[in-house]
């Protein structure tokens, strides 16, 4: 059962990138979808006997909007310390997934909700549960980076600040240590009070990666984080998040096949509203259990 | 092109120029008759631009000359340190007078503006926000004059307040209100989506993003809805006429029972009493207001700009 986060040993960036061609084949439509029982390894449960490896945990999760389903009952347990990717094509409910995670979605208009998502084996969804608190635990990054219109040196402070983490003679310390644990001191260290928007792209995500992590969160949450970046920032930002495992868990929506299989542990396949596949990342790109996953990361749907 | 056979020669030629790129699949004809129509609108539509730019700014270039022509030869500085009724002194009364009702407005219009624009961006959604925005706007074009009589009838003779800075101020923010709350609740609704889900996705209260991003990010515009308040609190004469009555001594910061002196009141009133001296003091009081005006308009830019040196584009006032 319980497989993950006890033997499963991959990760070494392995430069494979036999990123199949995505080019529209047209085959979507004639994909018939039998509903497929999840595969042994999703049925990764809290056994009592020992400390959870997981630590995100859904059950019967099932999300939409109005009265669209997005995304059927999923339940997964999400390793500790280890970098899951969510892959699958658009409007295949991974985003809405991400987003659930750390409760973004509940602000929007028409969001349903059946189920739930334990986080360290608390459900947080339940009335007691503090959203700041939640938020704290779950950083997250977006697709595009989004630095807020105060100076770098703020912007690494904003969330320290707003929770009040630590006194105003730590903060210079904070933005260095920060700053250069997501090796932007030395392009910045001149520049604290200047405008995040005059940095790169790639430079402003890492900012905003430092933001994130400067209030300490276990999780990190990133919708599509290099996409809208250049190859060279898109390897700086790679290369960071395999630093941040084990200590953190990474749960990292991608559209880019050969960057999941870059990065990740293990993969999470959605299609068409629905978890097909959840495995180890080579194991589910190699020897795919479910014809759904074949297809799709070998190019002939998405 | 044997439909174009009764075109005249010039225009065949370009018709006839236009079809044969026409049928080279991706080469677009670099001269047809729709692109001279284009140039045509084009250039009409630079014209009547520029027109009307010289129909706005020909006035108040002849405007603010005529105000400087008159008051510049006659202009002594006493004007500034002596209050007065029009017949003597100066116009240091109607000076401090203005001011006051300038910065009460700030603070009454200002706050009660910019917490009903959070208001209506934030939380009041459906009939209910756009009953509260009509209503909103119905005030927004009641006359002032309107209001001045209202606020006579109610405030000082009803409440027995008589003219007063209270009086003055309530009517001139009821006026200026809407302008600062719509300025607001655009400014706002124009924030990033990104700015929020950022502030979001840290865990800032919902209270703390919006002082410390949102608010922020949305300054320029309520400033400017400020600045509407400000020239309209500076400008107003007949609703204050009403409210804030004149005195020739220097105003008190009593809320009742003290009239308030104001500079329109002097541009309005000695421009008709029968002395040189006071026709001269009116139009010092213009100058002043224009002068007021354009230092407001400035100071307000600069605080604009320094307060969004980081942000991606650069908001005007």
């Amino acid at each position: 059962m319980a497989r993950y986060g006890v033997a499963v040993a991959f990760g070494a960036p392995s430069g494979a990138d036999g990123q199949p061609s995505l080019a529209g084949t047209g085959e979507q439509a004639a994909v018939s979808l039998a509903p497929v029982p999840a595969s042994d390894d999703l049925a990764l449960h809290l056994d009592g006997s020992r400390p959870s490896p997981a630590a995100v945990v859904t059950k019967g999760l099932t999300l939409g909007f109005g009265k669209r389903t997005v995304l059927e009952d999923v339940d997964v347990s999400i390793p500790r310390g280890r970098i899951t990717a969510l892959i699958g094509p658009t409007g295949s409910g991974k985003s809405t997934f991400l987003r659930t995670l750390n409760r973004m979605n509940d602000r929007v208009a028409g969001f349903t909700r059946r189920g739930d998502v334990e986080l360290d084996g608390e459900s947080i969804f339940g009335s007691h549960v503090d959203l700041v608190t939640l938020r704290r635990r779950t950083g997250m990054l977006f697709q595009r980076p989004n630095p807020f219109p105060m100076s770098i040196a703020d912007n690494v402070l904003a969330g320290v600040r707003a929770h009040r983490i630590a006194k105003k003679a730590a903060w210079p310390a904070i933005v260095e240590a920060r700053l250069r644990e997501v090796r932007l001191w030395d392009a910045v260290s001149e520049r604290l009070g200047d405008s995040p928007f005059r940095l790169s792209g790639g430079q402003q995500q890492l900012l905003c990666l430092a933001r994130a992590l400067a209030v300490g969160p276990d999780v990190l949450l990133l919708d599509e984080p290099t996409s809208a970046l250049d190859p060279l920032s898109v390897e700086a930002i790679e290369a960071l998040l395999r630093e941040l495992v084990p200590a953190l868990t990474l749960i990292v929506v991608t559209h880019n096949l050969a960057q999941a299989r870059r990065i990740s542990d293990q993969t999470m396949f959605f299609f068409e509203g629905r978890l097909v596949e959840f495995a180890p990342t080579d194991r589910l790109f190699e020897e795919p259990a479910q014809p759904e996953t074949a297809r799709y990361v070998t190019g002939r749907i998405g | 092109m044997s439909e174009n056979g009764e075109q005249p020669g010039a225009r065949e030629g370009v018709e006839r120029m236009a079809l044969a790129a026409d049928r080279v699949p991706g080469r677009a004809p670099m001269s047809t008759r729709r692109s001279f129509r284009r140039r045509v609108a084009g250039s009409v539509g630079w014209t009547v631009a520029a027109l009307a730019l010289v129909v706005i700014g020909v006035p108040t270039v002849w405007l603010v000359y005529g105000v400087v022509a008159r008051a510049v030869p006659y202009w002594t500085w006493s004007v500034l340190t002596q209050p007065g009724a029009g017949a003597s002194g100066g116009l240091e009364n109607e000076i401090l007078g203005t001011l006051l009702l300038v910065v009460g407005v700030v603070v009454l219009a200002g706050g009660v503006g910019v917490l009903s624009g959070i208001y209506l961006a934030e939380y009041a959604s459906g009939r209910w926000g756009n009953l509260l925005r009509g209503g909103s706007e119905v005030l927004a074009g009641i006359p002032s004059i309107v209001l001045g009589y209202v606020g006579y009838i109610v405030l000082v003779v009803d409440f027995g307040w008589g003219f007063s800075l209270a009086a003055g101020l309530i009517v001139l923010s009821a006026m200026t209100v809407p302008y600062v709350a719509k300025s607001t609740e655009l400014a706002l609704r124009q924030v990033p989506t990104s700015f929020r889900e950022g502030a979001d996705a840290l865990g800032m209260r919902e209270g703390y993003s919006l002082l410390r991003i949102s608010l922020r990010a949305a300054l320029p515009g309520i400033t400017t809805g400020l600045l509407v308040a400000i020239a309209i609190a500076m400008g107003e004469t007949a609703p204050l006429l009403y409210t804030a009555g004149f005195t020739g001594s220097l105003p008190s910061l009593a809320l009742t029972h003290k009239p308030v002196p104001f500079l329109t009141y002097a541009v309005w009133t000695f421009y008709n009493q029968p002395s040189n001296y006071a026709v001269h003091l009116s139009y010092d009081a213009a100058l002043i207001l224009v002068a007021l005006v354009v230092a407001l308009i400035v100071a307000a830019r600069l605080v604009v700009v320094w307060t969004q040196r980081h942000a991606d584009r650069r908001g005007g006032v």
